[in-house]
């Protein structure tokens, strides 16, 4: 998994390349979360454009990071997923506490 | 189309990615659709994490056991383990029910995905010991 990110104003943008599953899971959990500790961005974006694969492993990080971001008054979500991974998100609900933006 | 392919893996996390993709590959004569392909490497990927996660608790020297089979248009797959089992099964398939509490952060959604992405699912014991789990899938034969 690469993960590359910028920041705009106080928006910080996270581009998610690879697979997320479990044996991606812990290296992708640890980086997000020092982004979340370093940046003080209010908005943070998780652009799944170049996210080839990701299954229900994939939801977890996803919630445990949008805990974290909550406790420090930020707000995530989620930006141009692949058809498959946008049906897995689709499925979870979790577009109901971090949205789908374009 | 009949055909069938048999593969026991280690119970290990670079294991997945290997093992969905050769299940999909041995799917590939049925001409499947790219959204049919992800959604069985999804629903192989959810089983075998089971193992991983659950049935093995990250213990890697346990086995994981995929078989697989083309009957017609359909795919149907059979994963399995040898791990400490699942006490209540009905509650397992439940949406977000996970056994892994706190830092873990499981979503409980593995059940709901695979029966959402394949045609069928079952869950059941295997044995004496561990889990079974079977899905299937026909392929449109319209591709």
């Amino acid at each position: 998994m690469k993960i590359v990110h910028k920041t705009v104003g106080t928006t910080l943008y996270v581009g998610l390349c690879g697979e997320l599953d479990e044996s991606t899971s812990v290296t992708t959990r640890a980086a997000l979360d020092k982004l979340i500790e370093d940046f003080s961005a209010t908005k943070f974006v998780v652009d799944m454009s170049a996210l080839k694969f990701m299954d229900s492993t994939g939801i977890g990080v996803l919630l445990g990071r949008y805990k974290k971001l909550k406790a420090k008054g930020a707000s995530l979500f989620i930006a141009s997923p692949t058809p498959t991974v946008d049906k897995l998100l689709t499925l979870s609900g979790i577009y109901d506490i971090m949205p789908k933006i374009v | 189309m009949d055909n069938f392919m048999s593969l026991s893996i280690a119970a290990k996390s670079c294991n997945e990615a290997f093992a969905r993709s050769v299940v999909a590959a041995f799917a590939t004569p049925l001409n499947p659709t790219v959204d049919e392909i992800n959604d069985i490497k999804t629903a192989v990927s959810e089983a075998v994490t089971n193992c991983i996660v659950h049935a093995y608790s990250k213990d890697e020297s346990g086995i994981i056991c995929i078989d697989a089979r083309l009957d017609g248009n359909t795919i149907h797959i059979a994963i399995s383990d040898k791990g400490v089992g699942i006490e209540d099964i009905i509650k397992a398939r439940q949406p977000f029910y996970t056994t892994k509490g706190g830092d873990d952060e499981r979503s409980g959604l593995g059940f709901t995905v695979m029966e959402t992405f394949m045609d069928s699912l079952t869950v059941a014991p295997n044995g004496d010991k561990g889990v079974v789990v079977t899905m299937s899938k026909a392929i449109n034969t319209e591709n």
